[in-house]
């Protein structure tokens, strides 16, 4: 962090301060944040927002597909559940699984990336071909074949998402790396005597944290989407789990009778990826001006 | 350019390579014997080692290594566990279909894209632009199969504008050529237009910046001073130029489509690899997964070169030269 603030140069305020200060100057940013913060307030506070149960089954087939109105402000769906409660426990599943997965994808990513940069040569080569590789094959492809492999469980579409993830990351850090690698107190801890992991570890990694947060909070809705695309696909979070893309998926045998079933859900994902994408190009602005477009 | 391109294809292979070396160990790390499904009280163990001695899954791990990188070089995917029926032959049906997709969804893409990017670019910070920024995040943000599902709740089901699925009307064969165009052109509209929606906001957002870029150059200065009108400063002396960073992105939006396609189509009944793909999953058919990996894979890295050459091709300044190598 000390190297972070030093490398500021003639900066009096530090990098920290300096960057929120811009970003709260962003309206656009601001409003991410808030959606973001909003979101994991109302998954904490579910049990209290609703009353009803977001997994039971209602009392069929009196309560099935009820059009929104007082009591059931979002409807019901096919098996008499309150599509409110379940939109409000599903952001507990998104939120989790997103932030467990981009944690899992983030470290890995950048262990790997600055392993490459900082070591060169074949470590350097081996590596990057096998990013190469897999980034050539699409998310949701390697996302399925590992899925037919194994049996399906939400710690599994953890580790799945985290685990197809990385390469970016790993791509990113390496660059940062390399760039970093060259700089004077890099060699001034070398000429102290530290060893490489203790280089790695505490002066290259410190000093790319903004870049990794950044691309951390902007991969956030991908992999939202992403795994609501695979419970779309009957393939991720397993059944009773209010998860949003599955109630979108469930909504689709009623579509034209029952529109609120697929809707809200659909809403929801759309909101929390918004939220998160103005969020992360803000933090990217603030903190990070030359990735800016 | 000819050792440019030499180098290019020899890392491509290189990939590909590696590819199939990753699919290998995916499916050896899979859990359970493959022969597992033919466990049953009327067989005798002694067929099933029979099998898995002819199968060759009794020889050493390295010998079946290289026995499967052979076939899959010579597109030998195997047999498929679900339709026993050679997995080449499924992927020769499928493919042409997620091609035929992917293909409306790129021209729509570009067309819209470019299209947006430029009025943005050209009336800077109007209403319009800021509208289309606004719209293009909105785009970016929502999960594809849920507009999926509100575009056929609003044109399929309440308006009844647009069929919701599959490729074709059944019985169009017979009502001429012309009808069945058409036809087909009714289905793939809102598949493509899905498919490629997202793709278009991109788009948009880099044909914007690059547009931006070049309209700050000396030479559109000059165009301008000559005296040229403003629309052909935009379409002749801009346009071109700032379409050459884009060309890159096309080849680079290849994985997104085709990894949209799996939702799109499952969701369109629409009969391509992706939809082979899902429901190759739920029967844990293992072969046709790992070859629609693989053809994926191969695509992409196939996209990518072309788009490097077509990068080349188009600008002439681009001389690919090694680092410290001498022109």
């Amino acid at each position: 962090m000390t190297a972070l603030t030093d490398s500021g140069g003639n900066e009096p305020r530090g990098l920290w301060s300096a960057g929120w200060s811009r970003f709260r100057k962003n309206r656009f940013a601001v409003a991410g944040a808030v959606i973001v913060l909003s979101l994991y307030i109302v998954a904490i506070l579910a049990p209290l927002l609703t009353p009803h149960d977001p997994i039971a089954h209602g009392d069929l087939p009196k309560t099935r597909y009820l059009s929104p109105r007082t009591g059931h402000p979002l409807g019901t769906d096919k098996f008499g559940r309150d599509v409110l409660a379940r939109v409000l426990y599903g952001s507990r599943i998104s939120l989790t699984i997103s932030f467990l997965a981009v944690a899992i994808s983030v470290i890995a990513g950048s262990l790997v990336g600055a392993t490459a940069g900082y070591a060169g040569g074949i470590v350097d080569t081996v590596l990057m071909r096998i990013v190469d590789a897999l980034m050539a094959i699409p998310r949701l492809f390697l996302l399925l074949t590992c899925i037919a492999l194994f049996s399906r469980s939400v710690p599994l579409i953890i580790i799945l998402l985290g685990a197809t993830g990385w390469m970016a990351t790993a791509r990113l850090v390496r660059g940062q790396v390399l760039a970093i690698r060259e700089q004077d107190f890099i060699k001034a801890a070398e000429a102290l005597g530290a060893g490489r992991r203790r280089i790695m570890l505490r002066h290259l990694l410190p000093n790319t944290l903004t870049v990794i947060i950044v691309a951390a909070t902007l991969r956030i809705g991908g992999i939202i989407l992403a795994e609501a695309s695979l419970s779309f696909l009957g393939l991720g979070v397993p059944s009773p789990i209010p998860s949003w893309g599955q109630m979108v998926f469930g909504g689709r045998d009623a579509l034209l009778d029952a529109w609120w079933v697929s809707t809200f859900p659909g809403i929801a994902i759309a909101v929390t990826v918004i939220g998160y994408n103005l969020f992360g190009d803000g933090l990217r602005d603030a903190f990070d001006p030359k990735q800016g477009a | 350019m000819a050792r440019f391109l030499a180098r290019r294809l020899v890392q491509s292979l290189l990939l590909v390579f590696i590819i199939i070396t990753i699919n290998f160990f995916l499916l050896h790390l899979a859990p359970g014997d493959p022969l597992a499904r033919y466990y049953h009280p009327d067989i005798a163990p002694e067929t099933i080692e029979l099998m898995r001695e002819k199968l060759g899954l009794d020889r050493p791990l390295i010998e079946q290594y290289v026995k499967w990188i052979w076939s899959f070089a010579r597109g030998d995917f195997g047999i498929s566990l679900q339709y026993n029926r050679p997995v080449a032959s499924l992927l020769a049906e499928s493919i042409p279909n997620t091609l035929r997709l992917t293909a409306g969804a790129l021209m729509l893409y570009i067309i819209i894209g470019v299209a947006l990017g430029i009025t943005s670019a050209v009336k800077r910070y109007s209403l319009f632009d800021r509208v289309s920024t606004v719209a293009a995040l909105f785009v970016y943000s929502i999960p594809s199969f849920w507009l999926a599902l509100m575009l056929i709740l609003f044109f399929s089901l309440k308006l009844g504008l647009l069929p919701s699925s599959h490729m074709q009307s059944i019985g169009i064969e017979g009502a001429g050529h012309f009808a069945m165009f058409v036809d087909r052109l009714r289905h793939i509209v809102l598949p493509a237009f899905v498919l490629g929606v997202a793709s278009a906001a991109a788009m948009a957002r880099y044909m914007r910046g690059s547009m931006i870029d070049v309209l700050g150059e000396d030479y559109i200065r000059t165009a301008r001073a000559k005296g040229l009108p403003d629309r052909k400063v935009f379409l002749k002396h801009a346009f071109r130029n700032a379409l050459l960073p884009v060309v890159t992105i096309i080849g680079l939006s290849l994985p997104f489509l085709l990894g949209g396609s799996v939702v799109i189509e499952k969701i369109f009944s629409w009969p391509g690899m992706g939809r082979l793909t899902v429901d190759a999953i739920h029967a844990r058919d293992y072969p046709v997964v790992l070859a629609v990996n693989f053809i994926v894979a191969v695509m992409v890295i196939l996209g990518n070169l072309l788009a490097d050459i077509g990068y080349a091709c188009l600008d002439p300044r681009i001389v690919y030269t090694r680092v410290g190598e001498s022109k």
